[in-house]
């Protein structure tokens, strides 16, 4: 397919793993532009300023959620983001990553209406390409 | 003066029964009363007769004739406790005495009274029935009495209560000496208490520790009561003591176990957690890299790859170092101690941070006047110091110098050292339990100087000791190590 996702969010404090997610994308042409954020919080504040400003446009397609993260992790991240998500109509797929195989997290994670699936690293190149492939508009 | 029949009547009110002897006959007569309790005697049998075979209890027989006749013979006086068999069959106790007349010897009667103490000697024997066990339990649970009369000034003590208190049964304590039994750190609760309960009839429920006569230190339940006299007002308190010593120690004991095996149950915990998370990740990037490697053909995104291959292989090492230390400590703890002087331990850190302290400006105070040194591992003490300070500088007020403030001292020969800063703050309502979290420490690239409250915890815990911190946003943090 041609078509590449406009805008794809990671929210993860590993800065090795975020450079070579970021690789792949570019290398893969995954999608046009990438935000990073290094915790919850940042992300957090991001959506509510892009909120204020009615400018939805500015909202990832996909947002990859790390849940170890410091400051505000990723179940915090989750408990915030589902009392804003209300207010904007666009489509966000979210996608819990983490190196954790402890099947609470999984089910902790699944009880979350917002949470598209959970995912464990490491992402399997292939895996990466479908799941931009899938959210394409 | 009454008439017989009045007289009689008061006798049965009485319960009093009572036989006329003519001493010169020999010859018995009954009371009504005595034939309404014990029946009429139909039988060719004389009285005394009758009464022997049938009413008087066997048991009591030989003691009953043997009196009798002295009664009778030579006017001696009788008085036994015997038991006779009623008109219902049943048997009860009476006491059975002569009347001891005021005229002189000459007399031609003797009277002997028959009174009902049935429910009397039932109570006796209860009593001494309660008596028994209360004797045994005491004896048996290391409980005694004792009484202090408010009004005399003066305090009364069972046997057990000596004995507890290891004092010889004649002791006597003296009132103004009450407070020695009490170990000087409990002397002013115990006082207190018994104050309380003297003023005001508060009674107490309290564990504290007392002190033998010979000085041996224990612990003790003490339970107080308020006594009132007929007005209401406080006459004395009576109460127990029981010694709860071995208890005291084995409950000691379980906590410190308790303890011991929380701290490794959290040290499990934290152990599977760095590896879960931690060592996945790093595994996860690597196989990330080399997924990239095979994508990539380009030579400079290649080397790229490359340099991230190092930078996760430094953090793997960390990783794994830390789940080392974690698991090692064990051995460490029985590692050498050697006496450590504070400011040596000190300057040695203030030297490999310099740069650091100079670039901020920091200013370190120290005050080991109460305490110099200290028995410990070296390497562990200087750690110790060197996160605690690189923290203190590191979170500094923005704007601020940062000051740092360390200090020892002793309570009671229990060794302290107290590190302040007048830096930002924690907020501890929010990250009280995030402190000495792992988090922290992997999760933000550690420093390769000081890695974290986490190591330092378990340094301080390692060396048996426990570490508190105090904090206010905006003016400072205090952590204080109890060794």
């Amino acid at each position: 397919m041609g078509q590449k996702i406009e805008l794809a969010c990671i929210i993860d404090d590993d800065k090795i793993y975020v450079n070579l997610v970021r690789k792949i994308i570019e290398i893969k042409k995954l999608s046009e532009n990438l935000l990073i954020f290094k915790n919850g919080l940042e992300a957090l504040d991001y959506f509510k300023v892009i909120l204020s400003n009615l400018t939805e446009d500015k909202l990832p397609e996909i947002i990859f959620l790390d849940l170890n993260m410091p400051v505000m992790d990723g179940w915090e991240f989750l408990g915030e983001f589902v009392k804003i998500k209300n207010n904007f109509d666009k489509k966000i797929s979210l996608y819990v990553v983490s190196s954790s195989i402890d099947p609470r997290d999984l089910e902790r994670a699944k009880s979350f209406n917002l949470v598209t699936d959970y995912l464990i690293k490491p992402i399997e190149l292939k895996k990466f390409e479908k799941i931009f492939d899938k959210n394409v508009a | 003066m009454l008439n017989d029949l009045q007289l009689n009547s008061i006798l049965e009110d009485f319960d009093i029964a009572y036989w006329k002897i003519n001493l010169l006959t020999k010859e018995v007569t009954w009371s009504e009363h005595f034939e309404s309790l014990v029946g009429k005697h139909n039988s060719e049998e004389t009285l005394i007769d009758y009464f022997l075979n049938n009413i008087l209890h066997r048991d009591y027989r030989y003691d009953f004739i043997l009196g009798f006749e002295n009664l009778t013979l030579d006017s001696q006086n009788f008085n036994q406790e015997i038991k006779l068999k009623l008109n219902n069959d049943k048997y009860r106790w009476f006491e059975c005495r002569n009347l001891k007349s005021k005229e002189n010897s000459g007399k031609e009667t003797a009277v002997l009274l028959f009174v009902n103490i049935h429910q009397s000697k039932r109570d006796q024997y209860t009593i001494e029935e309660n008596f028994f066990y209360y004797r045994e339990t005491a004896e048996m649970t290391s409980t005694g009495g004792w009484y202090i009369d408010t009004l005399a000034k003066a305090i009364y003590w069972d046997d057990v209560t000596k004995k507890i208190l290891d004092c010889p049964r004649d002791f006597n304590l003296d009132y103004n000496e009450r407070l020695r039994f009490y170990s000087l750190d409990h002397q002013e609760t115990a006082l207190s208490m018994f104050d309380k309960c003297e003023k005001y009839g508060i009674p107490f429920k309290v564990e504290l520790k007392m002190v033998t006569l010979y000085g041996r230190e224990f612990w003790v339940r003490a339970t107080g009561k308020p006594v009132y006299n007929d007005e209401q007002s406080i006459i004395g308190i009576r109460g127990v003591f029981q010694d709860i010593d071995e208890n005291k120690s084995n409950e000691h004991n379980l906590q410190n176990s308790l303890d011991i095996i929380a701290a490794q149950n959290s040290r499990l915990f934290n152990f599977a957690h760095v590896v879960s998370h931690n060592l996945r990740s790093h595994s996860s990037n690597l196989s990330l890299v080399v997924q990239l490697l095979n994508e990539t053909k380009i030579e400079k995104d290649k080397l790229e790859l490359i340099d991230n291959i190092a930078d996760i292989s430094e953090n793997l090492d960390v990783s794994i170092s830390t789940l080392n230390n974690m698991v090692t400590h064990h051995d460490l703890m029985k590692k050498e101690r050697q006496m450590v002087i504070f400011q040596d331990s000190l300057d040695l850190v203030i030297n490999s941070v310099s740069s650091l302290i100079n670039r901020e400006s920091a200013k370190i105070i120290s005050d080991f006047k109460a305490m110099k040194e200290i028995e410990y591992i070296p390497e562990y003490l200087g750690s110790i110091l060197l996160n605690l300070i690189t923290n203190a500088i590191r979170y500094k007020q923005p704007g601020r110098k940062p000051i740092i403030f360390i200090q020892t001292y002793l309570i009671n020969d229990q060794p302290y050292l107290e590190i302040s800063d007048n830096g930002m703050g924690i907020d501890l309502n929010q990250y009280g339990d995030k402190m000495f979290g792992m988090y922290k420490t992997f999760h933000s690239n550690p420093d390769a100087k000081g890695i974290g409250l986490f190591i330092t915890k378990n340094q301080v815990e390692t060396m048996g000791g426990t570490i508190s911190v105090t904090s206010t946003v905006n003016i400072g943090t205090t952590f204080k190590i109890k060794f």
